[in-house]
């Protein structure tokens, strides 16, 4: 859980990790939102091979007031989708009740070794925070071979 | 001859004139950021040397607060998982 100033705090690391890469996006806000809740979303193109667009990692989340003036984090959406190699990796937390019922877990992950052709709909998945998703992200950034989707456990 | 997108400390060493266990401090103290590949194992975007050496780097400030809104809508889009049985009974 954390405070309004702590989320700040943490959506400006992620920033300046992102941009420190020579990641380009505007600098993102954290949003209150209409239902008392908070959250951002951005989208950070990386340098390199722009054909035939840039490699992009998009981030989202959501976080929902818990108690004494602190919030949870409810939803995420990170997402790494390098369009130079045609593949995407992805980390999600959304419709929580949905999966949880149908398969036990609150998260679940997206692997396309080829864009949109995915293997799975929906990989098991472990809870991450932003930073270990960029860091996910960026250990297969630029880097050709397999993303290993594979190795994964496919939930359908 | 195309420029390399990720260094190694070794190909920074030799770019600023110092010892790769210096780069390796640099990296640790994060002066110059890496990519952590494992334990032993760094790479660093050429993007994030010109900074350095511009010394253009960011450093982390409080994000600012954006302006009321709807609250943002995640997984929009995205298929909802089917159970093991609904999707054999599909696939027949």
């Amino acid at each position: 859980m954390a405070t309004i100033p702590e989320l700040r705090g943490y959506l400006g690391d992620l920033s300046a990790i992102l941009w420190n890469f020579g990641a380009v996006f505007p600098t993102p806000t954290l949003d209150p939102y209409d239902d008392g809740s908070y959250g951002f979303e951005f989208s950070a193109l990386l340098p390199g091979s722009a054909a035939p667009k840039p490699a992009m990692i998009k981030m989202m989340e959501t976080w929902e007031p818990a108690r004494a003036g602190r919030y949870a984090q409810v939803e995420y959406e990170y997402d790494f989708v390098e369009y130079p190699l045609d593949r995407r990796r992805a980390f999600h937390r959304h419709d929580e009740e949905d999966f949880l019922r149908e398969f036990g877990v609150a998260v679940h992950e997206h692997c396309e070794e080829v864009l949109k052709k995915p293997a799975c709909d929906h990989y098991m998945g472990l809870p991450i925070d932003g930073y270990g998703a960029i860091q996910r992200f960026t250990i297969l950034w630029g880097q050709p071979g397999p993303l290993g989707c594979s190795a994964l456990r496919c939930m359908q | 001859m195309q420029k390399k997108p990720f260094l190694t400390p070794a190909d920074i060493a030799l770019e600023l004139d110092i010892s790769t266990s210096t780069v390796l401090r640099k990296i640790h103290a994060q002066e110059i950021p890496a990519i952590v590949v494992s334990e032993r194992i760094y790479r660093i975007p050429a993007a994030s040397f010109e900074l350095y050496k511009a010394g253009r780097l960011k450093r982390a400030q409080p994000a600012p607060l954006g302006r009321p809104r709807p609250r943002h809508r995640i997984g929009e889009g995205e298929s909802k998982p089917v159970a093991a049985g609904v999707a054999a009974l599909r696939r027949a």
